[in-house]
């Protein structure tokens, strides 16, 4: 079925292509959006019939490698999705169009329409790099029954909440954990939204490193502390094996882990739910998920706008929503019922309002490694939180001179 | 003459030209880049790298990252080489035993962790290494021993990195030592044996010394492989916990990929290739022939 629709997409392509010389819109997509995306682009071919959309599926593990090489030599689409992470490397490379004088005069993209936080993902110093097209936030998702059992009716809400719910649930016996979270690896996204909701920040308004403020390392010492008191267990689970025998009963993860959970546990049905993150000045979380690019070298920039917009309007990201289940990037969509009335989505929706992207500066990807090296640290206790934040404060200053 | 000269660039033009422009040219940006501070912002606009000499080089002398993956790469040829060239020349002489059965059988078993992909390895081996349900630390319960938490431990990680790489490297190192127990002529242990010459000493007199020169390509190689090594860590570790895991390679790789810092990176690679020849070439005047 889905191989005769691929077929019939490629003959109109190929027809198409043939008879008039109707603009052919470019696309690269990736993982489970590439798959379902031309359902979409039928639709605004319909509405826009003279421009063509080809799609090119890009797996996720070699995307990056795919537009590196795309951009280094040039060999680009013209629209593309694009990681939220991956907008201020790409974007420093000057590949993408500046946006601003397109959302001018558009009536269907207007900053304020978005979540703050995931707006801010496509901003960087040079502009308006991109518009998000759905995203990803880190929730809380825990056992209602393991935690009625140490007398949490719901779910932890601060942070001494979670710590004494922690420490009940790991007197449970041996291998009997609190909670997941990394300890090694590359793991800021899991590690920042403490920092966050502890006010605690990497740069100031003036761009000052302030990682060693009281704020951070109260952050860096609660996420090590979990591990001191074995509330989090340094061994590489299977996360949703241990949630369904109940090894670990709480864990921060993304929108993707509900269908995981729906599929691969079905046995814990009505057991377990989702909640915001605890939480101790603000409940702030993770927020990722991807964007729409135009790149600059396309010369197809309205048509690709006018897909852009498409895309964006509200209707469309409910459409999406219901196609892949990826989480609508646009406000006002979450008021549909079938969002704001489901348990489950109406916390995602919740949890958007208050959730955060990581600075976006093309040297991330040094910091965020640096951050995971010196909270690392102070987990295995070869530093105090202290010295790890006042180590990662001249690590971090370290890589920002480097920069021009 | 000129007919001759034709034909050698027919013939060996193409091989020529895959290596100029895959290899030689490579290798040359690679030393040219490790002069200038090439980054993120260079990429498309190669004006924007500029010549900085020996900074990239001095940087790295600086760097505890640098110096820590050295260490940790450094560890595990240590480790990891003898073991392999125990392992494999042992396993080769078993097979290579007359009495042997089903020799082939052996050979395709020892050889298959060689020509399996690295990532599928290194998933089942995750599983393996797994500190709650994995089969070696279940084995090892089955003698009363609790098992370390393979991967998460700094102490155990690197250990766990070496296990695993020598058992994928044995099957192609035995496949050479067999060819090169294959080419000692019988009359050798024949003679021994009527001299009265023990197992041992038949090994340690004629065996050990007629594999000279398959010991010298082997450990050689080895060199050159375990210096790089990269898969399985990346696979495995990412590098971690505590940078226990972090090989030079997985470093460069870090620097040049990750963070576009392909000025610093290629200083990292250029590093790296002078430490290979230098050990390489140590290994090489060490085996001098002696007779």
């Amino acid at each position: 079925m889905k191989k005769s629709v691929w077929i019939v997409v490629l003959c109109l392509l190929v027809t198409g292509l043939a008879i008039s010389s109707p603009i052919t819109l470019r696309i690269w997509a990736m993982g489970e959006e590439a798959k379902s995306l031309h359902i979409m682009a039928e639709r605004f071919t319909q509405e826009n019939p003279d421009i063509r959309v080809d799609i090119q599926a890009i797996p996720w593990a070699g995307a990056y490698d795919k537009l590196l090489t795309g951009i280094a030599a040039g060999q680009l689409p013209d629209i593309a999705q694009m990681g939220t992470t991956w907008m201020a490397p790409f974007g420093a490379m000057g590949a993408f169009e500046e946006l601003s004088r397109y959302i001018d005069r558009s009536n269907v993209i207007k900053p304020e329409r978005f979540f703050e936080g995931s707006w801010q993902t496509s901003v960087t110093s040079a502009g308006v790099m991109g518009i998000p097209w759905y995203v990803d936030v880190r929730v809380m998702y825990y056992r209602t029954d393991l935690l009625a059992a140490v007398g949490y009716e719901q779910a932890p809400q601060t942070w001494e909440e979670l710590y004494d719910a922690g420490l009940k649930l790991t007197a449970r016996g041996p291998q009997q954990a609190g909670l997941s979270l990394l300890f090694t690896g590359t793991f800021a996204n899991e590690f920042m939204p403490f920092a966050w909701q502890n006010a605690g920040r990497i740069l100031d308004e003036a761009g000052n490193v302030t990682v060693a403020e009281q704020a951070f390392v109260e952050a860096i010492e609660f996420y090590a502390r979990l591990f001191w008191d074995e509330i989090a267990l340094k061994a590489g689970g299977e996360l949703i094996n241990d949630f369904g025998s109940g090894a670990v009963p709480i864990f921060f993860s993304g929108p993707w882990m509900v269908r995981m959970i729906e599929q691969q546990i079905p046995q814990i049905a009505g057991k377990w739910s989702v909640g915001l993150l605890p939480g101790n000045k603000s409940h702030t979380s993770f927020v990722g998920g991807s964007n729409w690019v135009i790149f600059r070298a396309s010369r197809n920039k309205e048509a690709a706008w006018k897909f852009v917009e498409f895309m964006s309007r509200s209707e469309n990201q409910l459409e999406w929503y219901r196609i892949v289940s990826s989480l609508p990037a646009v406000m006002e969509t979450w008021d549909e019922p079938e969002l704001a009335e489901e348990p489950i989505m109406s916390i995602f929706g919740a949890q958007l309002l208050d959730a955060r992207a990581a600075p976006n500066i093309p040297q991330w990807g040094q910091i965020e490694q640096a951050i995971s090296r010196r909270v690392e640290e102070a987990i295995f206790q070869t530093k105090t939180p202290e010295a790890a934040a006042q180590d990662l404060l001249n690590d971090i200053q370290r890589v920002l001179r480097r920069q021009r | 003459m000129k007919t001759r000269f034709y034909w050698i660039l027919v013939f060996v033009g193409p091989a020529l030209a895959a290596m100029i422009i895959f290899l030689v040219i490579p290798i040359i940006a690679s030393f040219v880049l490790s002069v200038t501070d090439f980054n993120v912002y260079s990429l498309t606009d190669w004006s924007q790298a500029y010549f900085i000499g020996f900074d990239n080089f001095s940087e790295l002398l600086s760097d505890p990252l640098f110096w820590q993956a050295l260490r940790n790469t450094v560890y595990c040829l240590v480790i990891a080489m003898p073991l392999t060239v125990i392992i494999a020349l042992g396993i080769a002489m078993l097979i290579n035993r007359e009495k042997t059965y089903c020799k082939g059988l052996f050979r395709v078993v020892y050889f298959l962790p060689f020509v399996t992909n690295t990532v599928a390895i290194a998933v089942v081996w995750s599983w393996i290494l797994n500190m709650h349900y994995g089969l070696l630390n279940w084995f090892l319960g089955l003698f009363g021993i609790s098992g370390p938490n393979w991967l998460g431990d700094p102490t155990f990680s690197m250990p766990s990195i070496i296990m695993l790489v020598v058992w994928k490297a044995i099957g192609y190192n035995m496949i050479l030592f067999i060819a090169g127990l294959q080419n000692i002529p019988t009359f050798l242990y024949e003679a021994a044996e009527l001299d009265g010459a023990t197992n041992w000493k038949k090994f340690v007199h004629i065996t050990l010394p007629m594999l000279r020169p398959t010991m010298l390509f082997v450990t050689t190689m080895m060199i050159i492989g375990y210096l790089q090594l990269f898969e399985e860590p990346y696979m495995l570790t990412q590098g971690g916990p505590l940078n226990s895991t972090l090989s030079v390679v997985l470093y460069l790789y870090r620097q040049g990929f990750r963070f576009f810092e392909l000025g610093y990176a290629s200083a990292l690679a250029v590093a790296l290739f002078l430490i290979i020849i230098v050990i390489t070439m140590v290994r090489m005047r060490l085996s001098k022939p002696a007779y």
